[in-house]
């Protein structure tokens, strides 16, 4: 059974066995708008916590995304790069952005569990 | 992810805010005023609708100004680069005032209406209070200048515009682009003008306040006709390669610079007797510092407002002054200046993120233009 992080900026992680899938929550893709291009980051690279390791553009404007966890990339949803309005339709699910090694699982305890995050974006709206 | 929402300081409602809200816009401060960036179906289908059909804008935060008094028309040419002797009774001329240095100070449309003491002009809502203090200090006191704030805009764009206003206001048909009449409707008038701000056919009706709900939601009964927002507005017009205030265009930019030299006067100009005419004939004569063009970045990321422009040998040669995904082409699309000594560019690198993206350049605009032209 896979755990849910949230980021207060609208990243999740879902960490099973040590490898985390990293994505944009749905209320983030929403607020977003039509998205036209992500920019990812190469498998191999690491990143420490709260780093920017890709872009997300909308119609509207540029996003970066930051690491939910220390890392390294593992795979990038390379699919995306022709079809970056996945995000929009599925943002929990094939619109995820990259996987990753967690090499800090002690720091998933600084993110938000999935009810804290609702309570932060239904404060919000 | 970065910050998704700006707080705000103090910002103005349109009497749509509420209307708004019930249709689900997602709501933003532009120029002073809360307006829909878009509304449920997102900015890519609100746009792409506007080229096929015909969308509502709420462009109320624009400036509408009256001007009265004997000879105006006279004494506007003081200030603008026109001649009214080219635009006939109820026509309507694109234009810019400028400063003595010959930048612009804002652009608009000015109508030539069928009283001859009386001019009408729509301004940017960045730019309203300024051009109030230009106008007032280049009018004597026998003008009254009158901000239209008892009256409400709302833009319908798109090759569908005619068909649906027509069922609702007949007369229109008639009408030739760039042109505006009064008319009364139901208990009220309304000053409809064919115009628009996207590159499409279409219309900006001025309705007083307290029925522009009642309007709008008459023009949606409509099944051509939706609402789109401030988001397609942009890409919109981007696309049909128009300058933003604020961002295309500035008071660090000239006419010239900007492409505009078409809305400007010929003999006006050669006779430079107006309010930064020196100016701009000097520029005319000795060449502009830089020009607007358009550009054609490779693959998929878009080079936004700001974005640096370097020749083959590095050098920096110019900025992106607007920059986007373009919804109809599929593709990301800019304008911005060059140096114009380096106008012969044909391939030019726009510096995304660190990335030097090799970038076509273009002639503006980006898609054709799809204005109304009468069949006589």
């Amino acid at each position: 059974m896979a755990d849910i992080f949230y980021t207060k900026d609208h990243e999740w992680i879902k960490v099973d066995n040590g490898e985390g899938v990293v994505g944009i929550t749905a209320y983030a893709s929403e607020q977003l708008g039509d998205i036209v291009f992500v920019e990812l980051p190469q498998k191999g690279m690491s990143f420490d916590q709260g780093k920017d390791v890709a872009v997300i553009e909308s119609v509207k404007a540029a996003s970066e995304i930051y690491t939910p966890a220390t890392g390294e990339i593992l795979e990038i949803n390379s699919s995306l790069e022709e079809r970056p309005e996945v995000i929009n339709n599925d943002p929990l699910g094939s619109g995820w952005l990259y996987k990753m090694r967690v090499l800090k699982p002690e720091e998933l305890k600084s993110l938000m569990s999935e009810e804290d995050y609702n309570k932060l974006i239904g404060a919000k709206s | 992810m970065s910050e998704l929402l700006n707080e705000n300081v103090y910002v103005e409602k349109t009497s749509l805010f509420d209307f708004h809200n019930k249709m689900n816009a997602k709501m933003v401060s532009f120029g002073g005023y809360y307006l829909p960036i878009n509304y449920a179906g997102g900015i890519i289908s609100e746009h792409k609708h506007t080229r096929s059909k015909a969308s509502i804008f709420d462009v109320s935060h624009m400036g509408q100004i009256e001007i009265n008094g004997p000879f105006v028309m006279e004494a506007m040419e003081k200030i603008l680069p026109i001649s009214f002797s080219r635009v006939l009774p109820g026509k309507i001329k694109y234009t810019q005032f400028i400063n003595s240095e010959g930048r612009i100070i804002d652009d608009l449309m000015i109508h030539r209406t069928n009283n001859e003491n009386s001019v009408w002009l729509v301004v940017n809502a960045a730019c309203k209070e300024k051009d109030m203090r230009h106008l007032k200090k280049n009018l004597n006191k026998n003008f009254t200048i009158n901000l239209r704030d008892d009256l409400s805009l709302i833009a319908l764009q798109g090759p569908k515009s005619e068909l649906a206003l027509s069922r609702v206001i007949p007369c229109i048909s008639s009408m030739e682009f760039m042109s505006s009449i009064w008319v009364n409707y139901k208990n009220y008038k309304v000053l409809i003008s064919r115009c628009g701000y996207t590159g499409e056919d279409g219309f900006e009706i001025s309705i007083p306040n307290k029925n522009v709900t009642s309007f709008t939601e008459i023009l949606l009964k409509n099944p051509e006709v939706k609402l789109a927002g401030l988001g397609a507005r942009d890409s919109l017009r981007l696309e049909a390669g128009l300058c933003l205030y604020g961002h295309d265009i500035s008071q660090e930019i000239t006419p010239l610079e900007a492409g505009l030299k078409w809305s400007l006067d010929k003999e006006r100009l050669n006779n430079a007797d107006f309010i930064g005419g020196y100016a701009i004939k000097d520029e005319l004569i000795n060449g502009s510092k830089r020009n607007l063009l358009g550009f054609l970045p490779k693959g998929r990321a878009p080079a936004r407002e700001g974005t640096l422009i370097y020749d083959s040998q590095d050098n920096l040669i110019g900025e992106v002054t607007s920059g986007g995904f373009s919804p109809s082409l599929s593709i990301p699309i800019s304008m911005g200046y060059i140096n114009s000594s380096l106008l012969d560019q044909k391939e030019v690198f726009l510096d995304v993120r660190g990335k030097k993206i090799p970038t076509e350049v273009v002639r503006l605009p980006f898609l054709s233009h799809n204005y109304f032209k009468k069949v006589n």
